[in-house]
């Protein structure tokens, strides 16, 4: 709890060290110190309410599809409306980032969404249970403001662990939400309520949890180290970049596409799991609700350290062998995801399925902390778009992959998880197509061009006329500290030769 | 060094069969000796709330001494075709440990030569479907030697209707609309306070 101050100025002073810009250059997981990891844990807590919640309804079908009278077809249905929501809520809710800041905009949409979860008690038909579905699900637009948060409180050096932890324990909640929904329901019912009634009550135990977590963020957070976005838009403090722009150089950046794809097929076959995987033990294997609760939770509840440890091993990777390693190590780890994703769908016993699982689950989720360990580097002025998409695209292969192969009667669920994976590894071979000028690609190395450098490559989306008004200020200082991806054996034969092309006066 | 190998070889493959000895009944190996016939209102029947009427016996065209096995009889309900359509969680299996068919209980009583009534209460965790009644003659191990239903054999006739219930209750909904205001209202006020603090340049 060391007090560090910029001596050059009279600061509010910070419990943790920070760089110039106030954002923390430690990330100490027990603190709770203002405003750096109070923020972390308000923005991990809320979207792991909001994971509770949207996967609320999935270890419970057993009991909904018979009170709702709901067929095979409905579930698909259901399961694809509860991902489809968030496609475009990440994409809009990185813009709002922007525009709000991301604590009012976070609770404003956990706040705007807690009335669906509450509205799910009193579901009557399968319409009714696919809009509850396809409305609470907006709210899993809340990852790109814990990303957006993250990335205002926490500076580069330690980034990219509070982005992996506080993503990687939000989507514990999937796994939780399995055993949390079977015992609360379990409780009630004991209580004396009947089968039918018990669930309706269950589902407030989510939406007040929700609820809560809205109002923790409005009363505790802040939007940035030094204060929130309408205190320092008035001061001038905060410079705001034109949307049509930054929207423009996000969307025209084919990496942003390709990851977006990939990453479909690693966070979008997690959404995928948590929506199929308690009903498939259930109804192969025979279990009761509670044990196929159990087994389903582990599946989300890996989240701990598997989607935390893919963004330290992209760290690791990174700095060992710049880009180049962080790719391979992404596609490697996402790969082989398919490859026990098959597995799973082939095995017929209960131990060695719910092995497999586990296994699966690992790499899945680890793959989900690499690719946002490549995100970043994209592009600089547009990591909000980019992130958006990357996160909107993981949805959009949930929807895919919930349409194709877990709808209706037409496979078998384990059929329909061997496919999935093997459409996983298909859909990760484009990772192979990424090529950073500076740095190279799976296959080829950096081009020996001269005008392949970083500072090339984040210039190139500021025009001539930005420049000229100095707009591109901080991208420059990301191209520099991006240099460390080339990795370390090319890092240090770079550093002697300091001439930095000078691209602007 | 290859005996131990062997012997847990040799115990795993007397498990596989044990289990394949033990599991398997399969429906269609049992023959149709009871007489089932289940009467009720003509009307889609309440869960909770209608009775039905379920009688049972050998049918007197077998021989005697075909029910001399025959320990308890266990009566359930069970879905009909048209119920189970596009619902993989109540499908029929030949083989009776996966058949997902019949899934309540009416009754279980030791079995007696003479017809037997029993009269069932409509659970309240009965889902909305149609139905026939099913009756399995059971041996002393418990395991299905006979059965006997209402409908014929292509599940066709004597279906009857079950509604269940909602499950919902005014309480209920009064509670969601309650929650779902105040989280809206109090979003307002949030949205309120912040604006009046906003003039004030001190957060």
């Amino acid at each position: 709890m060391e007090i560090s101050s910029n001596g050059a100025e009279t600061q509010p002073k910070f419990a943790l060290p920070v760089d110039s810009e106030h954002k923390a250059t430690e990330f100490r997981l027990f603190s709770v110190a203002a405003p750096h990891m109070r923020a972390f844990h308000l923005s991990w807590v809320s979207f792991f309410a909001c994971f509770v919640s949207t996967f609320a309804a999935p270890p419970l079908l057993p009991i909904i599809r018979d009170n709702l009278n709901l067929t095979a077809t409905d579930i698909g249905n259901a399961g694809i409306a509860s991902v489809s929501g968030a496609v475009f809520a990440r994409l809009a809710m990185g813009t709002a980032c922007d525009l709000f800041g991301p604590r009012l905009a976070s609770a404003s949409l956990i706040l705007l969404t807690a009335p669906v979860v509450f509205f799910t008690s009193i579901a009557s038909s399968p319409v009714s249970f696919l809009l509850v579905r396809f409305f609470t699900g907006f709210s899993l637009a809340t990852f790109v403001s814990t990303q957006f948060w993250m990335s205002s409180m926490f500076s580069a050096p330690v980034v990219g662990t509070a982005n992996g932890v506080a993503g990687g324990w939000g989507n514990l909640g999937g796994g939780a939400t399995q055993l949390i929904m079977p015992l609360v329901f379990g409780l009630i019912r004991d209580i004396g309520a009947v089968k039918f009634t018990a669930w309706r009550i269950a589902f407030f135990i989510p939406a007040l949890f929700q609820t809560l977590s809205a109002f923790a963020i409005l009363l505790f957070g802040q939007d940035l180290p030094d204060g929130n976005y309408k205190r320092l838009q008035k001061s001038g403090d905060k410079q705001k970049d034109k949307f049509s722009r930054v929207f423009y150089h996000g969307i025209t950046n084919y990496r942003g596409w390709i990851l977006a794809l990939t990453y479909g097929y690693c966070f979008g076959v997690e959404l995928t799991i948590d929506n199929i995987i308690a009903e498939y033990f259930y109804d192969r294997f025979n279990l009761k609700l509670h044990t196929a609760g159990i087994i389903a939770a582990s599946f989300g509840l890996a989240n701990i350290i598997s989607r935390p440890g893919g963004g330290m091993l992209s760290d690791a990777m990174g700095k060992r062998f710049g880009m180049r390693g962080r790719l391979w190590t992404l596609w490697t780890v996402q790969t082989l995801g398919g490859v026990f994703c098959i597995i799973l769908g082939q095995v017929g016993s209960l131990s060695a399925s719910v092995a497999v699982m586990i296994i699966f689950s690992f790499f899945v989720q680890a793959a989900c902390g690499l690719t946002f360990g490549v995100v970043p580097f994209v592009s600089r002025r547009s990591l909000g778009v980019i992130s958006g998409m990357t996160g909107g695209g993981g949805n959009v292969g949930a929807v895919v992959t919930q349409l194709i192969f877990f709808k209706g009667s037409r496979y078998s669920k384990e059929t329909g998880i061997t496919l999935m994976g093997i459409m996983i590894i298909c859909c990760s071979l484009p990772l192979f197509l990424i090529y950073f000028p500076q740095w190279g690609g799976m296959f080829c190395g950096p081009s020996s061009d001269k005008t392949a450098t970083e500072e090339d490559y984040y210039m190139s989306e500021w025009s001539s006329n930005e420049k000229d008004k100095g707009l591109h200020e901080a991208s420059l200082k990301f191209a520099d500290n991006s240099r460390r991806e080339r990795g370390r054996s090319v890092h240090s034969q770079t550093l002697p030769s300091n001439a930095t092309p000078p691209a602007n006066v | 060094m290859a005996a131990p190998a062997l012997l847990l070889g040799f115990i795993l493959v007397l498990a596989c069969f044990s289990d394949t000895c033990f599991a398997i009944i399969s429906f269609s190996s049992l023959q149709r000796t009871l007489v089932v016939t289940a009467s009720h209102p003509q009307r889609p029947l309440k869960a909770g709330e209608d009775k039905i009427t379920v009688t049972w016996g050998l049918n007197q065209s077998f021989p005697a001494g075909t029910d001399s096995a025959y320990k308890t009889i266990k009566v359930k309900l069970c879905y009909a075709p048209i119920s189970q359509v596009d619902r993989a969680w109540r499908k029929t299996h030949d083989n009776l440990s996966k058949d997902k068919t019949c899934q309540f209980k009416i009754v279980k009583t030791p079995y007696t030569t003479t017809n037997h009534t029993s009269e069932w209460t409509i659970e309240r965790d009965v889902p909305t479907a149609t139905y026939f009644v099913r009756a399995y003659a059971l041996d002393a191990q418990d395991q299905q030697v006979a059965y006997g239903q209402n409908t014929d054999a292509k599940k066709t006739t004597n279906l009857f209707e079950i509604q269940a219930i909602t499950g919902r209750h005014v309480s209920l909904d009064v509670a969601s609309v309650c929650f779902s205001a105040f989280s809206i209202v109090a979003l307002m006020g949030f949205f309120f306070a912040e604006k009046r603090k906003g003039g004030k340049a001190q957060q």
